[in-house]
């Protein structure tokens, strides 16, 4: 059947047709997708499908499934490989008996930000095989591959996507839904294959999967998948003296150019970047004189390539273009127009004028900045509005007080207004880095902010960490309820649906346990309330907690909360901006004076009535015109 | 052949959604589709864009100068497209502006309407003028911007109506009467202009 799908729904669909049975993962984008394509079918599909609490114990619960010799897959961001690697490790030495593999979505460009770390080194280190994905097609089909591969060498695969593969849709043929034979839950106690106690042992295991990866690339170099795609392919233009070799995302731009120009060069597609296929890569080689090599962020197949082409004695030297020689950029994904520029020098030849410089230089300065805030009604808005106004009572000035944030939505409090962020590291990082600001000898008080899925994340023992080594530090937890920068997923404080079994964990109550002895929880539509708690905080001497909650305003419309509509009294409004310098609200709107009138503030039916408006505004302009329900 | 339409606006404008239903206009059509999408922070007053390629296409990017159709939902976004324009392209400007912040408080510091026009003729693009949010408030349903708009570019780029309706009414299933008259009156506005032109021309 013929699909429109992204690339990452095509990852759900050929995670439904490989008969996947358990699958984990943690919010992150590019990755997010292929989780939320697949909630909604969990009891259709009568498989298990969940958001762990993070990308470590998600890969732990598809290893221990896979290790029950079922068909598993977790997925996660480029970022979440770092928290995962440390039992990625072990468990690629272990190996596996079910299909086991690791979905990740690398993010060169940025676009979610984050570094743009190449996961594809992650390969190299934990010795697991990767796949590199191309196109959408390609997500459905690899799926199904990685998982042969996976129980046919019996270990871990790795299946890497790229923001341009997840996120554009294509046209794709869906398969067939595999009829895999039935298996009971079973594993077998075999310490010398899955502990890691002596040398001999890790010794063992550590050939046996680098045999794995050999293994690896046999099933793959000649593989052509349900659809009739080659995983590594090569093609030979008998008249050109020119190649490229590519992998990954950048295919879609290098074959777009192809039929553009009509260009007739050889070129050799890698669908497995590790191991990579060397011979292949030497046949290639052989015949071409000049190649351009297409791979995003580092040079990792280039140098390989660049190796692999030094001459021995008498042999012909093939000149080698891309990152080294600074053809093309460490950093991003390629436009069409880089790929395009690179093939002009591989070609020598001219393709295509280019747009006129001057025209895009006076539109460029022309363009009209849209620095993002938080949404309307966010609770985030009042968290960080009240620890502005806390910082202020207590008489520190604005710039004195430094404020470390974390990852997902919290992190727009750097943003203007409040301009109170100073730092974004890693998942759970504001609390770890507080520490060691007042270790080197900041007096005035730290503040660490973070969010409540963060918090679950990587925040806990960062927090135990400031308790028992007596850190005085004020921690605010801003506890919207969802996992909502990625797109609304639930984490373990989500107050669970109806048709969801979950149990749900008071953060409060968490850094209580934790040995935190004092714990606020506000309510950031409360800011007079907010403030006093956050005041108390700043001065409080050893670590204690401001647990700030209020879902999601977004999550709230969704449920139909409705809130108090206000209005601006025109009369009593003076103009005086100040509710929207302190608060940015998407919801209002200024209208400047004209000739007959004067300046006044105005509400949309944007507003969601978090009432903050009305706390700033010096003359009690804002009115409530009707009741919440 | 090939199609190449770029969307661009603000987040909450149905910039996505409009994309969505030209790229699965084009699964109907049974031809290749390619379709991008960019919300990020869309959700927060960002920008946002969406393209949709159909034919014979391979990257899910369109190249300079290849946009064969661009919609400007938000007045000053599609200075960003000026790199897109294909020569004697089309471009729909949707007079709408949506200030940031700093520029409510100043709006004169918008880039005028007259030099967006000028930097686009320069392109060599065609140029289509339209308030489609007044329409949409008109029909009484101002969220059918995008739709007002969807029956311009179903004009301007000859596609088959009884299917971009039907897919229209299956992406969007509620206030049916209300999208279909904002697509109705986008659809006629571009008839008539068009054929004004054309009686000019003659």
């Amino acid at each position: 059947m013929r699909k429109l799908l992204t690339g990452n729904e095509a990852v759900a669909e050929g995670i439904i047709e490989a008969g996947v049975e358990v699958v984990s993962g943690y919010p992150g984008t590019p990755s997010t997708e292929v989780i939320l394509t697949l909630l909604p079918l969990v009891k259709e599909l009568g498989i298990h499908i969940e958001w762990s609490v993070n990308e470590k114990v998600a890969a732990e619960i598809a290893a221990g499934a896979a290790w029950a010799g079922k068909r598993a897959l977790t997925t996660m961001k480029m970022s979440g490989v770092n928290v995962a690697a440390d039992s990625l490790a072990s468990i690629a030495y272990s190996g596996c008996t079910g299909g086991l593999v690791i979905f990740v979505a690398d993010d060169p460009g940025a676009h979610a930000g984050m570094p743009e770390q190449d996961s594809r080194y992650y390969a190299k280190s934990l010795v697991i095989p990767m796949l590199d994905l191309a196109s959408q097609q390609e997500c459905l089909d690899y799926v199904k591959l990685a998982l042969e591969i996976s129980e046919k060498i019996g270990g871990p695969v790795f299946l890497r996507s790229t923001t341009e593969v997840s996120h554009a849709a294509s046209n794709i043929e869906t398969g067939k839904k595999l009829k895999l034979e039935k298996k009971e839950a079973h594993f077998t106690r075999d310490i010398a294959k899955y502990t890691k106690a002596g040398s001999t042992w890790c010794m063992a295991q550590h050939q046996e999967a680098l045999n794995r990866s050999v293994l690896a690339l046999k099933v793959a170099d000649n593989y052509v998948t349900e659809s009739g795609i080659k995983v590594n392919e090569t093609h030979f233009e008998p008249d050109s003296p020119c190649g490229v070799i590519y992998a990954g995302a950048v295919e879609g731009n290098f074959r777009e150019a192809l039929k553009r120009y009509q260009l007739k060069i050889s070129w050799l597609k890698i669908g497995m970047v590790h191991p990579l296929p060397e011979e292949r890569i030497k046949e290639f080689l052989a015949k071409v004189d000049r190649v351009l090599i297409l791979e995003e962020l580092d040079p990792i197949i280039e140098k390989e390539v660049l190796r692999l082409a030094s001459p021995g004695d008498g042999e012909k030297k093939v000149k080698i273009l891309g990152k080294l020689g600074h053809l093309l950029p460490l950093t991003g994904n390629y436009s069409f127009k880089q790929v395009k520029n690179a093939l002009e020098v591989l070609l020598d030849t001219k393709l295509e004028a280019e747009p006129d410089p001057q025209l895009l230089q006076r539109a460029k300065e022309l363009e009209v900045k849209r620095p993002t805030s938080f949404c309307v009604g966010c609770p985030h808005r009042g968290t960080y509005f009240a620890l502005n106004q806390a910082i202020k009572n207590l008489k520190y000035k604005k710039g004195e007080i430094i404020i470390t944030g974390d990852i997902g939505c919290t992190i727009l409090g750097m943003n203007q207004p409040f301009e109170s962020c100073w730092t974004e590291v890693a998942m759970g990082a504001s609390i770890g880095l507080a520490q060691g600001f007042k270790w080197a000898g900041i007096e005035k008080p730290v503040v660490a902010t973070i969010g409540d899925s963060t918090f679950f994340h990587a925040g806990i023992p960062p927090l135990i960490n400031a308790v028992y080594q007596q850190v005085p530090l004020t921690v605010i937890i801003l506890d919207n309820g969802w996992t909502a920068m990625t797109g609304f997923e639930e984490n373990p404080g989500t107050i669970p649906l109806k048709e969801v079994n979950r149990t749900r964990v008071d953060i409060a109550e968490v850094c209580r346990g934790c040995g935190v002895e004092q714990v606020n929880t506000v309510d950031p539509y409360r800011p007079e309330e907010a403030i006093k708690a956050i005041m108390e905080s700043l001065e409080y001497p050893k670590v204690s907690v401001i647990v700030s909650r209020r879902e999601c305003a977004l999550q709230a419309k969704r449920r139909r909360v409705k809130l108090p509509q206000r209005q601006v009294d025109i009369e009593k409004c003076t103009g005086c901006r100040i509710c929207l310098n302190t608060l940015a609200c998407p919801a209002m709107v200024f209208h400047p004076k004209e000739e007959n009138n004067k300046p006044y503030m105005e509400i949309t039916a944007d507003c969601f009535g978090c009432g903050l408006c009305a706390f700033t505004c010096p003359t009690g302009a804002i009115e409530v015109i009707k009741d919440g329900e | 052949m090939e199609n190449n339409f770029y969307l661009i606006g603000v987040g909450g404008q149905g910039v996505i959604s409009l994309g969505q239903i030209l790229a699965d206009y084009a699964l109907e059509e049974g031809e290749r589709v390619k379709f991008f999408k960019e919300v990020g922070m869309a959700q927060r007053g960002g920008p946002a864009h969406s393209e949709v390629r159909m034919g014979e296409v391979f990257g899910s990017r369109i190249p300079p100068l290849s946009a064969d159709l661009v919609v400007v939902m938000e007045l000053a976004e599609g200075l960003k497209t000026l790199e897109l324009v294909k020569p004697g392209g089309m471009v729909i400007l949707n007079k709408k502006k949506i200030y940031p912040l700093d520029l409510m408080v100043h709006p004169e510091k918008y880039p005028k309407e007259e030099e967006i026009a000028y930097l686009f003729e320069e392109a060599g693009a065609r140029l289509f003028w339209i308030d489609a949010g007044e329409i949409a408030n008109e029909v009484g349903l101002p969220l059918a911007e995008n739709i007002v708009l969807l029956g311009v570019i179903t004009y301007l780029a000859s596609l088959d109506k009884e299917i971009i309706l039907a897919v229209l009414k299956k992406n969007i299933p509620y206030e049916v009467e209300k999208n279909m008259a904002a697509f109705d009156r986008g659809y006629k506005i571009a008839e008539e202009n068009i054929a004004e032109k054309e009686k000019g021309e003659a």
